[in-house]
């Protein structure tokens, strides 16, 4: 722990700290660009500068030179602010001024810092060097004139997304930042390099001009698009949600989110449900609550009334279900909608219980059916640092790209009772050996083979449990916590021949079973579910209900609400209380605190936004054998859920990007 | 016009009381290209001045006076707009009178009278229906 001083303030460092970090835990803004906390060090915008003694006379860039006993760090003399100045003028040699027009106006590292550490005027009255813009793809704007060659956009791709796709052409003055041919980017995180941008170099292309940051309503939330629970930043104006944004969580997203998070947002304002719609005669109409309430109440449900919920619902709307359900006398409540029948009566069987802070210390992952890239790009992006320090990793499935070594050791879930010597005696000789199960594997009965091999290999040791099960659905802790499943999963719905199927927004599930059923499907898209419905009720979206969500690790997280349900839907809860009105039953909640607190009551975790606790690993049972060839439950990244294919950005994104269609438009 | 609505309404051309007292007090002068006919008085009035009044063809709306005639109902000039003023040229519109407030009202393209939509604003959304 080296001592130094950082403006006459004596403190200790941890080892292998930078002077620009020590400046930082002294409590010192340093100026910076090129420099970010995730990235490596590039050291080249020297907008970093302080002063050190010992050393030579001149400022030093902070971010690159390691803090040393006995330094004397300033921030604070003439000499600093004079580099400081020197070097924002150097930068706005060639910066255009352009603010006004530009999307990063606001929100820009720049103008910021331009501000707070540069000259009042500019001395400069040559031509400033113009470059052309990139094309980047449907996502990403590029203007790069503005661009001050920071390289974060760079060093982004190759470092944490693993992708050589963002990279600089010419030296010098005429450097110009680019993708390789001019190829839109492809991989799922593309986006975070718009954040990372300190300037306006890189902006997001749909929202391209739509608003400025000081007129936003932010607003905290989590994204449901995947199971990793990312957490994120809601940006409205009146009713609309106009972009999603990630919010620091080291233990679940660090600083990104994927670019469906992102980008699925303008779903929410198309294909909305809006009004209740009966069918009648066949044939889907406009109607109102009342009527749709006395229709459900004339079906005369009694406990012949099941519950199936989507992959985007809160714990709240779940618990009413269920609540609505337990009080007619019925417990059909199920989530896996897909028909998946995995034993769940332990849930640390079907937790991520690593975490994924934890799984970057890996050293080595065995990958069984998960399509990890899709399914978690987040997790992916754990798997590559713990790739790069070293671990080994094997995966079972159909052939993926990786963006780190990996070698895939069969299609067929059988493998896993005959595993290659080498990955077995890898994954035993490992300290921390990680199993990570997708929906693929869970779908072929891999739960208990891979409880085996857990018990074999010793997964869980002190301090360490190395056995994961990816859910993909936002919904799936949650719902399981809430004991929305059965023994045989959906077979077991179909099997009670339900009078009456209340779909909570569940998109995905097969309809066939239930056709003599009354089927009320309550969500906020009109999608397959919509369509297949006898009864819809309009309900609230992610972002217009506060909710609950538990996320792949057992993770409780909050979201807020950011703005209204459109029209005339409701939150979900209401339409489950007015339900119960009109089927005459009680549910013993008036306001949403109440549902609130009846929840955490009866599953108390649910209350602490931690990572739930499980208790064991159930035992193995052996006499279980998986076979079969996997395949992944995503055929389309963009495609996934009904805001995402509601969205006109992901379904450009999905013909652009994944189908190849449509010649990306010239860049200019 | 019915002899009725002649003597019930009062909107469309003279009353009945105006149209006798015009007849006896008044000299018709001329008429315009919309029918309206102007008349002048044959005694000077209290002041010594002439009157000078019009007698619409159809709604009384003061903008239904031309130009030309208009000078010479408020006394600008006293001959009479044919015998002074020259001849219309041959591009001049013809005159139309004030429709403001009308139906025949002037509306921009983009006016919900003609249909229009308005633009896209903030918390716009599309609304699922079944057959889409
Ligand atoms: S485009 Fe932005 S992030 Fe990339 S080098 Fe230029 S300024 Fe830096
Ligand atoms: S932040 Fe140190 S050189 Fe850029």
């Amino acid at each position: 722990m080296p001592k130094v001083t950082v403006d006459g303030q004596e403190l200790d460092v941890p080892d292998g700290a930078t002077v620009l970090q020590a400046c930082e835990l002294a409590g010192k803004e340093i100026p910076r660009f090129c420099y970010h906390e995730r990235l490596s060090i590039a050291g080249n915008c020297r907008m970093c500068l302080v002063e050190v003694k010992p050393g030579p006379p001149k400022p030093q860039a902070s971010c690159a030179l390691p803090a040393a006993e006995g330094q004397q760090i300033r921030t604070d003399t003439p000499m600093v602010k004079k580099a400081r100045e020197g070097v924002m003028e150097f930068l706005l040699i060639n910066h255009p001024l352009d603010c006004p027009i530009c999307d990063q106006g606001g929100e820009c590292d720049l103008q910021d810092q331009s501000v707070a550490y540069g000259r009042g005027a500019s001395r400069y009255h040559e031509h400033k060097r113009a470059v052309t813009s990139k094309n980047m793809g449907p996502l990403i704007k590029t203007i790069m004139t503005r661009c001050i060659h920071c390289t974060r956009c760079v060093r982004f791709s190759e470092e944490v997304a693993g992708v050589d796709e963002i990279g600089a052409l010419y030296r010098g003055e005429n450097m110009q930042i680019t993708t390789y041919l001019e190829q839109a980017a492809k991989h799922e995180l593309s986006a975070n390099v718009i954040d990372l941008c300190p300037v306006g170099a890189l902006t997001s292309r749909p929202y391209a001009y739509e608003a400025r940051p000081w007129e936003l309503k932010k607003t905290m939330s989590i994204d449901v698009s995947d199971a990793v629970g990312a957490n994120i930043r809601i940006d409205s104006r009146g009713r609309e949600v106009l972009r999603a944004l990630p919010r620091i969580n080291d233990d679940v997203n660090e600083e990104w989110i994927s670019d469906k998070a992102r980008y699925q947002v303008d779903g929410l304002t198309r294909r909305r449900l809006d009004k209740v719609w009966i069918r009648k005669a066949g044939k889907l109409q406009a109607s109102s609550w009342n009527e749709a309430f006395e229709l459900i109440a004339a079906a005369k449900p009694g406990k012949d009334i099941a519950a199936v919920a989507g992959d985007m619902v809160d714990c709240e709307t779940m618990f009413a279900a269920r609540k609505l359900l337990n009080a007619l006398g019925s417990n059909l409540v199920e989530s896996r909608q897909t028909g998946m029948n995995y034993d769940v009566s332990n849930l640390a069987a079907v937790n991520f219980n690593t975490g994924f802070a934890e799984i970057e210390n890996a050293d080595a992952v065995l990958i069984v059916g998960s399509h990890v890239r899709w399914e978690a790009a987040l997790l992916n992006v754990r798997l590559r640092k713990a790739a790069k320090s070293g671990a080994k990793i094997f995966l079972v499935g159909p052939e993926w790209e990786t963006t780190y070594p990996a070698e895939f050791i069969g299609a067929d879930v059988s493998v896993l009772h005959d595993l290659p010597a080498h990955v077995a005696e890898a994954m035993s000789k490992a300290e921390r050996p990680a199993v990570i199960l997708g929906g693929a594997a869970l779908a072929k009965g891999a739960l208990h083979p891979a409880l085996a091999l857990a018990a074999e290999w010793n997964l869980v040791r002190d301090g360490w449990n190395g056995f994961n099960v990816l859910h993909f659905s936002a919904a799936r802790m949650g719902s399981l916590m809430l004991g929305f499943a059965q023994k045989g999963g959906m077979a077991d719905i179909a099997a009670a021949k339900p009078k009456v199927v209340l779909s909570l927004g569940a998109d995905e599930m097969d309809l066939e079973p239930f056709a003599d059923a009354l089927k009320v499907y309550i969500g906020h898209h009109g999608d397959k579910g919509a369509h297949g419905a006898e009864i819809i009720l309009p309900a609230a979206a992610f972002t217009e209900k506060s909710g609950t969500y538990v996320n792949t690790e057992g993770r409780v997280q909050l979201a807020d609400k950011a703005v209204f349900a459109p029209g005339d839907a409701r939150e979900d809860w209401t339409i489950l209380r007015a339900l119960a009105d009109a089927l005459g039953v009680s549910v013993g909640f008036d306001s949403f605190e109440q549902l609130r607190a009846q929840m955490i009551a009866e599953v108390p975790a649910l209350g602490h936004e931690a990572v739930a606790d499980y208790g064991a690993l159930p035992k193995a049972d052996m006499s279980v054998k998986a076979s079969g060839a996997m395949s992944y439950p995503i055929k389309d990244f963009y495609m996934t859920n009904p805001i995402a294919r509601a969205s006109a950005v992901m379904q450009q994104c999905s013909a652009e990007l994944l189908h190849g269609e449509a010649l990306p438009e010239a860049a200019e | 016009m019915g002899i009725l609505s002649k003597i019930f309404t009062w909107w469309d051309g003279a009353t009945i009381g105006t149209s006798l007292w015009s007849s006896r007090n008044g000299k018709h002068v001329g008429t315009d290209a919309q029918g309206n006919r102007y008349f002048r008085s044959k005694k000077p009035d209290a002041r010594g001045r002439e009157r000078r009044w019009v007698i619409y063809a159809g709604a009384n709306d003061a903008s239904r006076v031309p130009a030309e005639w208009h000078g010479w109902l408020h006394h600008s000039y006293d001959d009479l707009p044919e015998s002074h003023l020259p001849p219309p040229k041959i591009w001049e519109v013809d005159y139309t009178p004030n429709a403001t407030g009308t139906l025949s009202a002037y509306r921009p393209k983009g006016a919900l009278e003609q249909g229009g939509k308005r633009a896209r604003a903030t918390g716009d959304y599309e609304a699922w229906t079944p057959d889409a």
